[in-house]
């Protein structure tokens, strides 16, 4: 008997009063012991399907027909009672976001024991040995004192693989993880995705793994779904569809997500976005269709059937079969600094912040940047990768006079910034600019676009007029490929590529020589950072700039940057060409960043799953 | 962990103490600024001008003013907290006298604060999506706009005037003995074993205690109503629910220590309030506290007397934002343990 | 925030409470006109006259007349113009002062913030009630006098409530672009932070109007208010308190204009909380 299957789900959100499929006619078997992996970028769908399984969709948000069989017995049409039954005991979940997903005023071991209670388990000692199995199973140390301790005294890691304990502790038949490394750092992936592998195997239990990564999918599960704007568009065993992608999507997600090893070549890029729910209403046809490079009149009319193209592998597209011409050129995005002269030197940085100091206790010095020296030439792209809290955005701050260094110098073109007399905004507003992370909060909600781009032509005693400012929107719209009627709009009525096309936009306004990045492209989905860098490259060749570029990914680095910094625990450990360094890394955690990307091609081994296949 | 409580319990109560010179100082400059002159005040109508000024250098009005406030802080630190003008008699143990009254009024009213509060607010909580919702919710808001002078005004006429249920002015019925003990009448009266005072003073007590009560309930049961709101946003709510819990196991032991934080921290500043606020609740119903006796020390420009009142409400403000403060310290385990 | 502001104009609360505040502020504006006697004239052939509508009534005296023979009505209307003024002048008085010290605090930080926080927490540790007493006092009875009290005790209110909301504004990024791209300190506040706080800004004006008409209510009832000579609702209390058993309604009719004046407030408070999507936890009295 199948652990789960789909049989034509259809989830509804109800929008403007018409009912709207979330998702429509997904089918899928999920057999006991397996991993379906659901992949897709943001808006696809692939989330609500774990929320239909537990029937906690979000208000709007409904089951309007299909069934969804768990062993047989039909979920939608269960008694909620039966349902909940299940829940945390037959089916259990493994969440997103695990720092925030633990009962903040209750201790570990109160909330394992509440599970493990409702579980049946009577006797409080019997639990409490239960809960200290669990979590070393979960390979966490001194699972006793664990369970006395809170969640915000535990790390990221920490939480989750509390959370994946607990959801293992039932000895459940169906797992759902939905994206569960996202919110961790690069390094924490491996080892949380082997634990999840790990326990799978070890309790014979059927997995739904929720992940926009396609390399990863590939690694960890046996049968992928790829989904696109609520509908299956491809399915099959996870290594076949990666190695030949049948749906045109597949093929153009593969090509837009930059290589770790193969040659540099230029990304794939799909024009637009995901259509939004809103959007779907008025798309007859097959939902890729807008963007798809071989689209035919009758794709935008009908739409596609789903066809077996091989035992087990299905993809709705009428033109598959072209799907492998879909390529990229191969190029090189990469400009070599051609004459190497030091726009930017950093010198000795450094950035200590004092913590503490109650009546008790005397204050304390905590450095989040240790030791910082590096430089930047003109028009060269530096990249600077390391975790959260290696002092890679104090790095950023300190450069644009956001936070004052402790200690260092800051040259450009051989002016020391951190001299006060030098800190005059206006001079380092036109050569040295930031692109923040996060447009919604880098864009002020009640600008319009026009304000927001040309916002350095009104700072200080500045009074250009609204005609200039116009001008200038419309010049730098242009430049990040934006048409000039969004001048007028409001940042809420942009989507997230294009909010942070916009913040681009601004820092160019003054054309900088220096741009600082700070992680611009980590919240995008894949082919929307494609888009970007891809701008990226081509603002760089037609204005020339220079840019430190902030990250986790390396992919994106090694596609984008000619250098890159390798930060750990406030210093710089590695530094040199990104070819080299990929190649041949001298410090062990840039070892551990490089291992812990699934490499491009689904046949090849990725040795963090591979150690625990015993 | 119980030294880490109890050493920010010190550090709070050690905070409150710079506070409350400093407001002793605000206070003392506020009165000695004022167009009254004390020595005046306190002689008869029809004394010499040479006569208010030997009172003048024996009160130390010509001293300059930090020095008199170094010598009232001394006095007031041994004990002495001058003599009220009007009431002649010495200021401290007049307020000695009044305050365990106002205190007894204070924490019924504060009792019945909370228990109405968070009923309240669970209701509201649970009416959510439902066609009861809007219709609680301005109910909500009309109760919020009563205020505690109003409402004792209400209830003084509903249930004094109208139906005569129950007593409105002093603390027991006339006629009835004082038992002196504690100071609390409740809990002097079963001391000495006086039922009949006992429940008589009930009675009095009643009509204040729900009018304040009433009054500082429905911004308890709005702010525990909106932080639950929040709280149900929480991912860990959704995981909870994930692993099968009902809805009331979620609401009771998930939702309600979280949302009960800072619910908690707006209660300790309208306790704070509460206690002043029975000042004109005491006024309405005659009751024999604090907030009388600083009405008439106001009336009659008694200064020693408006200082001693009006530092001994800021004390009591200070002790019961440092008790919640505690509280919040105890309840909240990111404060407590790191 | 210009259709913020329009928009809020769709919210049925919002415009009742418009609309009642509109009548009380039409009887403040044209008291003058509208009242049948002048409120200060006394009748003492005619003392503690109830209603027209009850018996012994005089239509002469719609709403009856209090222990000197003064008409209700007219004491009413004229009490609506004091409440009014004080509404509007005292909490436009608080809201400067604790407008301007929470942007500063909560923009700058450090040793300014640290400076004002203190200042608003040694003022907080006074009850309202008992501060507004010792300042009134101080100050003397009238109505300037009040208003002045008034705004004396409840500028913390503003700076606190601001305050963490200028906290949350600045942390946003887009004040930090400003400064980068080369804005003053001052151009930041007043283009970028000041228009975010702008909503709840107009909500606490409109809670603090509600608590500035219980606050002259109180005093006036205690005695130490406008002064005997400016008819105030408190002070019609105080008066009708005494003669409760012959004239309820001397009693009554005041409270319930408090009330009526109160909730109208609150009532466009939370009507302008909802539309302007303010996060405010309550700030009580």
């Amino acid at each position: 008997m199948l652990a789960l299957q789909a049989k034509d789900l259809v989830v509804g959100a109800r929008i403007d009063g018409a009912m709207v499929p979330a998702i429509r006619a997904l089918s899928f078997d999920l057999p006991p012991g397996k991993i379906l992996g659901l992949v897709g970028e943001s808006g696809a769908g692939k989330s609500m399907v774990g929320r239909a399984i537990a029937q906690l969709l979000p208000a709007g948000f409904e089951i309007t027909s299909g069934s969804l069989l768990f062993e047989g017995e039909d979920l939608v049409r269960m008694a909620p009672s039966a349902r909940r039954a299940l829940l945390g005991r037959a089916i259990a979940f493994i969440p997103q976001a695990p720092m925030t997903s633990l009962n903040p005023v209750r201790t570990i071991g109160a909330q394992f024991d509440e599970h493990l209670a409702r579980l049946g388990e009577r006797s409080r000692s019997a639990r409490r040995d239960r809960a200290v199995a669990m979590l070393t199973t979960a390979r966490l140390p001194r699972a006793g004192e664990l369970l006395t301790q809170y969640p915000h005294q535990l790390s990221g890691g920490m939480c989750q693989r509390v959370l994946i304990a607990l959801a293992f502790s039932s000895n459940p038949r169906l797992v759902i993880a939905d994206e569960p490394t996202t919110a961790l750092d690069v390094t924490m992936h491996p080892p949380i995705l082997a634990l999840i592998a790990d326990m799978q195997r070890r309790h014979g239990t059927a997995v739904i793994f929720i992940t926009h990564d396609l390399r990863l999918a590939a690694q960890l599960c046996d049968q992928v779904t790829v989904m696109y704007a609520g509908r299956a568009v491809e399915s099959g065993p996870a290594r076949a569809v990666l190695s030949t992608p049948a749906h045109p999507y597949t093929r153009c997600l593969q090509l837009a997500n930059p290589s770790m090893r193969a040659e540099r070549r230029s990304l794939y890029v799909m024009p637009d976005q995901m259509p939004s729910l809103r959007q779907l209403r008025h798309l007859p046809g097959c939902h890729f269709a807008p963007r798809c490079p071989l689209v035919a009149q009758e794709c935008r009319r009908d739409e596609p059937p789903n066809m077996a193209i091989a035992a087990d592998h299905h993809v709705a597209c009428i033109r598959a079969a072209a799907t492998r011409t879909i390529a990229t050129t191969a190029g090189d995005s990469v400009a070599a600094g051609a004459a190497w002269r030091p726009l930017l030197q950093v010198e000795g940085l450094q950035k200590r912040y004092d913590v503490g100091g109650g009546l008790f206790a005397g204050a304390r010095s905590i450095a989040a940047v240790k030791q910082a020296t590096f430089s930047i030439a003109e028009n060269e792209f530096v990249a600077l990768v390391g975790e959260s809290g290696s002092g890679k955005s104090t790095i950023a701050k300190m450069l644009v006079g956001l936070e004052q260094p402790s200690a260092g110098k800051i040259l450009l073109d051989g002016e020391d910034l951190t001299v006060a007399s030098l800190r005059c905004r206006a001079r380092n507003a036109a050569s040295l600019q930031m692109v923040f992370q996060d447009p919604q909060s880098a864009l002020n909600p009640r600008r319009r676009v026009a304000s927001i781009v040309t916002q350095a032509m009104e700072a200080g005693s500045r009074h250009a007029n609204w005609d200039e400012r116009l001008a200038r929107t419309r010049e730098l719209l242009a430049e990040v490929g934006l048409s000039t009627d969004f001048a007028a709009r409001l940042p809420g009525q942009l989507s997230g590529g294009q909010r942070q096309r916009i913040n681009i936009a601004r820092a160019l306004c003054t054309l900088p020589k220096i741009l600082v990045a700070d992680e611009i492209v980590s919240g995008l989905d894949v082919s929307i950072q494609a888009q970007l860098l891809n701008l990226l490259a081509r603002l760089r060749a037609e204005l020339g700039f220079a840019m430190l570029f902030i990250s986790h990914d390396l992919s994106v680095v090694r596609h984008l940057c000619s250098r890159v910094l390798v930060m750990y625990g406030g210093e710089i450990v590695e530094e040199g060409a990104v070819e080299k360094v990929f190649a041949d890394p001298q410090h062990a955690h840039t070892r551990e960043l490089l291992s812990s990307v699934p490499p491009d091609e689904p046949e090849a081994a990725w040795p963090p799953l591979q150690g625990n296949a015993s | 962990m119980t030294a880490t409580v109890l050493k920010l319990i010190a550090c709070r109560l050690l905070a409150a103490i710079p506070i409350l010179l400093i407001v002793s100082a605000l206070l003392f400059c506020i009165l000695r600024l004022l167009p009254v002159d004390p020595a005046a005040m306190s002689l008869p109508p029809n004394a010499t001008i040479e006569e208010v000024e030997a009172k003048r250098r024996e009160m130390g009005l010509d001293k300059p003013l930090p020095q008199q406030y170094v010598i009232w802080l001394t006095d007031a630190l041994h004990g002495d907290f001058g003599r009220s003008i009007a009431l002649r008699r010495d200021a401290g143990s007049l307020v000695a006298a009044t305050l365990p009254a106002t205190i007894q009024l204070a924490a019924c009213a504060m009792a019945i604060a909370a228990v109405l509060g968070l009923g309240g607010g669970l209701i509201l909580f649970r009416l959510r999506g439902t066609p009861f919702e809007p219709v609680a919710d301005l109910a909500s808001i009309v109760l919020l706009s009563i205020p505690e002078f109003l409402w004792g005004l209400i209830l003084l006429f509903v249930f004094g005037v109208m139906l005569q249920w129950l007593p409105f002015t002093g603390q027991v019925s006339p006629g009835l003995p004082l038992p002196h003990i504690t100071g609390f009448l409740l809990l002097d009266s079963l001391l000495v074993g006086r039922m009949d005072v006992f429940l008589s003073a009930c009675q009095h007590l009643l009509l204040p205690a729900v009018a304040l009560g009433l009054a500082f309930s429905p911004t308890i049961m709005r702010v525990l109503r909106s932080s639950l709101f929040d709280v149900y946003l929480e991912d860990y709510i959704q995981q909870a629910r994930l692993r099968g819990l009902s809805e009331r196991h979620v609401l009771l032991s998930h939702a309600l220590k979280n949302a009960s934080l800072p619910t908690l921290t707006l209660a300790g500043v309208q306790f704070g309030i509460l206690f002043s606020g029975t000042l004109l609740v005491e006024v309405i119903y005659s009751y024999p506290g604090m907030g009388n006796l600083m009405v008439d020390a106001v009336r009659n420009a008694d200064l020693p007397l408006i200082q001693t009142v009006g530092l001994t409400y800021c004390i009591v403000v200070l002790l019961i934002n440092t008790a919640v403060d505690s509280l919040y310290v105890v309840l909240n385990p990111k404060l407590r343990v790191r | 925030m210009a259709s913020a502001v329009f928009r809020s104009l769709h919210s049925p609360r919002v415009l009742i409470a418009l609309g009642m505040i509109s009548c009380i502020a039409f009887c403040a504006v044209f008291a003058g006109w509208i009242a049948p006697h002048d409120p200060g004239d006394q009748n003492l052939l005619a003392i503690l006259q109830p209603p027209a509508w009850a018996g012994g009534g005089d239509l002469n005296y719609p709403l009856g007349t209090d222990s000197l023979g003064r008409c209700v009505l007219s004491r009413l209307i004229f009490g609506a113009r004091t409440a009014m003024l004080v509404a509007l002048f005292a909490s436009l008085g608080a809201m400067i002062i604790g407008t301007i010290l929470a942007h500063v605090s909560g923009y700058f930080g450090g040793a300014v913030d640290w400076i004002i926080g203190r200042l608003v927490d040694v003022w907080m540790s006074f009850p309202p009630v008992i501060l507004s007493l010792i300042l009134m006092v101080g100050l003397g009875v009238g109505l300037s006098k009040v208003i002045l009290a008034i705004v004396l005790v409840d500028w913390t209110r503003f700076c606190r409530v601001l305050r963490s909301e200028v906290l949350i504004v600045t942390r946003h990024d887009y004040v930090a672009a400003a400064r980068l791209l080369g804005f003053s300190h001052w151009q930041t506040i007043v283009r970028e932070v000041l228009p975010a706080t702008t909503p709840l800004l107009i909500t606490l004006i409109s809670l603090e109007m509600a608590i500035a008409v219980v606050v002259e209510a109180i005093l006036s009832f205690i005695g130490l208010g406008v002064g005997a000579n400016t008819p105030a609702w408190g002070q019609m209390i105080a008066d009708a308190r005494q003669y409760v058993y012959q004239s309820p309604w001397n009693l009554l009719l005041p409270i319930f204009a408090i009330f009526l004046t109160v909730t109208a407030f609150n009532l466009l408070g939370d009507g302008l909380r909802r539309t302007l999507d303010v996060r405010l936890a309550e700030t009580g009295r």
